[in-house]
Order: C-alpha cells, then structure tokens, then sequence
C-alpha cells in the first residue's frame, strides 16, 4: 500500500548527502470507498422535488355550480369528458409514442340529446353545439397546437393573443417578471373578452394523468374559468351514443 | 551477445488528484442530498407543467396506491427558532394522534387503548395507514413489521378505513370515517397554527398518487376533502415541458 521509496532518483551517490525519501501511499482503495459513498448518495437522493398542481373543487352544495353552468353562453362553454382505454387487466393502454391512451370526449354548449326520427341516436344538432365529438392530448408539433390544445387555444384566443404581447415585451426585458404575471392574471380574468367555461369530468375508469393533463392544458392555454365536476346520465348517454355511431 | 536490457517502469499511478475530485463530489452529494421518503407504495406521479415545489413544511400528504389504500404523512414547522416544540412534526403528529382517537372514541364507543408510549412511538413514524382500532397493535411492532404491514396492500387492515361511521349530530343523524376525522384533526386540532392555516389555504395538503390509477380510486378521496370541505389542495405531480 504505502510505501516509502528510498532509491532517491537513481544514479551515483554523494557521501554524506541526505536520503531524499518519496513517500507513495496508494490512494486507490480510498477512490474506491468514495466512489462507493457518492454512488450511495447519487440514488438516495432526490435532486429534483417534486412539483405541485393547485386544484380548487367546488364546494358539495351545487346551486352555485349549476347557476354558472347555465349563465355561460353556448360559445363559451365547453365539457370535457376524459376516458382511458385499459386492457382486460385494467392497465391503460400505451400507444406507439409511449403515452397512454386517453380520449377527450367534448361538446360546447349544452348537451344535445335530441332524437326526432326515433332511430336510437341522436341527430345532428341545428346550431352545431352540443354535439359529442372525441380528440386526443396531442400537445405541440412544430410550435402549433395540436388535438384537444388547438381547440382550446382556439376557444381562448383573444386572452391569449393579449398575453403572448406582454410575453414578447417580458422576453425583451421591458416590463419584468411580476408585472408579467400581473398583467397575465389580469388578462385571465379579463370579463370583456369571450373566454371559455372549461368542465372537466372524467369517467370511472379515466386514469389519473389524463385528468391532471387536462388540467394542464388550462394553464397553458391560460384558461382561468374551469371546474372539476362529475358526470351525470347525459354525459354517459352522449358517449354510448358516441360509440354507436362510430362502430358503423 | 549484448542483452537487451529492458527498463522496468512503475505502474503506479498517483491517485492523489482523484481521490481529490471523489472527496469533492462526496461532499457535494452529502450537503445537498434530501433523503426520499419512506413509503409504503411506490407510485409515479403524473406529469405535468406546474411550476410550484412541494412545500417542505406544514403539509399533510395523502398517498392513494392504485388499489385505493390511503396513507398520511404529516410535516410540522421546519423551522422551530420561532415557534414551539409542539409545532414540530413530532408535536403535530402527536396531538393528531391524540385527537383523532378522542374522536373515534366519541364517535364509534370503541376503545382505541392508545397510550402515552404510543404516542411518543407515533411522533416518530413517516406515512401510516391503519385502521384507529388497530393502531396500538401497530405501535407495538417493530419497524420492519411496521412496513411489512403498510407495504402488504392485500392486507384487509392497510390503509386509512373510508368506511363510514354513523353518529348523531345533536339531533341529527350525520355520517363521517375515519379519513375525515384523521384530516380535521390533523387541521384543526394539530396545534400548528401555520399548518392549519396552510391546509385551509390548498397549498398544506399534498394529494398524490400513481398516473396510472383510475379515477374512480382517486375521486373516492376527493369526495370526502371535498365533504369536509377542503375543496382546495395541490396533487403532486412532475415536470414536464409544454410541447410534450
């Protein structure tokens, strides 16, 4: 291990000179301990905390809810309905690119549910809204809004057109970060301008991300009017009708 | 014939510089390291684009496994220059401990025989999910049991009971479990006037659970927030970026 090398260089040696001594101990062993330790605390430790989604429900007396529900236009609202498909085990599905399979079942406005030539499904609404279509959390392609985004995007554009300004002047360093966030807040919750009335319901077997998806996509798509709610007979009954059409 | 003479070279390689940088990283490593806790499931939380940290004080988390088992975690004051012992994350799981068995007590008539020693054993313990009645037996086990017993979900008694407890308000026939007690002690009762102040605010109880779990699971524990009224809260969740 630690040796003491006398030899002192080598070549002929002067009488009387003193032994010049090189002292050689092997670190190797205390690499190999400390490698040891710092592999110890690398998978040990959590370098990255985790992050936290703030959630507000409404509160169990519904009046207030429903009273809302009503007064927000057909253009303004919007229900999403989210889904998972799972496999006989119970497992959510995982498609080609890793994600999981979740669908967003989504009308605007109120339900339609008419059926006036009594063939057992429900006909095309007049006005369009009301009617179940399904999309997919795509996120971006290339910068542009892609699936359930776009069509919330689109649903939020004048909020968002006024924010993306006040972003290009906080990227060149004109206002700062809180009058950023400041100004965004405001824009938000803006009442002159047409924003949507995000529901968000999720059926039974809908996995977890998916609902915290869709909650995501309201902060990015900078929608401050949304609420968790549950699904009722008509939700189920627009989905099964869904389904039917699409089997043919 | 002249022989070649071979000069020996010394293998030896001075180790000095890396046991240098080792030392250095190891160092690194120790100061910045939080160790993870110990929990009885592991889950993945679900991704997603908040930018918020998990607070490392006044929380109280509620982990739901994907078989719909719930546990609880309490953290008191981290910082106790300015505040008393009692607002610790011992002193806060004690006087949750205390108050949630008085409770259950009032409520059910059965008896919890929690004892002071369980109490000092309780203040000590990270997540924990039994059932009240059972929580002395627990106590009375060693750590190792402790966590065979959190980690065995096809345990009947694993998991905080969401069972429903009938009672009388005054006249009034009104219906808890044992979840709810648990969480209006732990925000009322705890002792830690930040911690109570955190909860009703949203940002003192941390919901977590795996991304894979349905939400049916999930919307049983939601309810009964809901019910006693804590409709705000935070879900713990990944980073993620928006193109994703």
């Amino acid at each position: 291990m630690a040796q003491i090398d006398t030899s002192g260089g080598g070549g002929k040696k002067k009488k009387g000179a003193q032994k010049k001594m090189a002292i050689h101990v092997d670190f190797t062993p205390m690499v190999d301990m400390n490698m040891l330790l710092i592999t110890f605390f690398m998978l040990c430790t959590t370098m990255i905390k985790s992050q936290t989604l703030n959630i507000s429900l409404p509160s169990n007396e519904k009046i207030e809810n429903e009273e809302q529900q009503s007064k927000a236009k057909n253009s303004e609202a919007i229900t999403m309905i989210l889904t998972t498909e799972r496999d006989k085990d119970g497992n959510p599905k995982i498609d080609e690119t890793g994600h999981q399979k979740n669908i967003i079942y989504y009308y605007e406005g109120k339900p339609f549910v008419e059926d006036a030539n009594k063939d057992g499904l429900i006909d095309e609404s007049p006005d369009g809204y009301g009617i179940l279509r399904s999309e997919k959390f795509l996120g971006n392609d290339n910068g542009v809004e892609q699936g359930i985004r776009k069509i919330l995007h689109n649903k939020n554009k004048e909020a968002l057109e006024k924010i993306d300004e006040q972003k290009k002047l906080w990227r060149e360093k004109k206002i700062t970060d809180e009058e950023f966030q400041a100004k965004a807040r405001e824009i938000r919750n803006d009442s002159t301008l047409t924003r949507p009335v995000v529901i968000i319901k999720a059926t039974p077997e809908a996995s977890w991300e998916s609902v915290i998806t869709a909650l995501d996509e309201m902060q990015i798509n900078q929608i401050s009017r949304y609420q968790i709610d549950n699904m009722n007979q008509v939700d189920s009954a627009l989905i099964t009708d869904y389904i039917a059409k699409n089997r043919k | 014939m002249g022989k070649v003479k071979i000069k020996k070279k010394s293998t030896l390689i001075d180790m000095t510089a890396m046991s240098d940088v080792t030392v250095l990283l190891l160092t690194f490593f120790m100061l910045t390291s939080t160790f993870l806790a110990k929990e009885p499931v592991t889950v993945i939380t679900p991704s997603s684009v908040s930018e918020i940290k998990v607070p490392v004080s006044n929380v109280a988390s509620v982990l739901v496994s994907p078989e719909g088992k719930v546990f609880l975690s309490v953290l008191g004051e981290a910082d106790l220059d300015t505040y008393d012992e009692s607002w610790s994350s011992e002193g806060v799981r004690k006087a949750a401990l205390r108050e949630a068995s008085k409770r259950y007590e009032e409520l059910t008539g059965t008896k919890t025989n929690i004892t002071e020693m369980d109490l000092e054993k309780f203040a000590k313990i990270g997540s924990f999910g039994v059932p009240l009645a059972k929580m002395h037996e627990f106590l009375q086990l060693d750590q190792s049991k402790q966590d065979e017993w959190l980690g065995d979900t096809s345990r009947k008694d694993n998991g905080i009971p969401m069972v429903d407890i009938n009672y009388m308000e005054g006249d009034a026939p009104a219906v808890t479990n044992e979840f709810q007690i648990w969480m209006r002690a732990i925000r009322d009762k705890a002792g830690n006037e930040n911690l109570t102040s955190a909860m009703k605010k949203g940002e003192g109880i941390a919901v977590k659970a795996d991304r894979n779990t349905n939400y049916e699971t999930i919307h049983g524990v939601l309810d009964n927030l809901q019910t006693i009224k804590m409709n705000r809260f935070t879900v713990m969740t990944a980073l993620k970026t928006e193109n994703d």
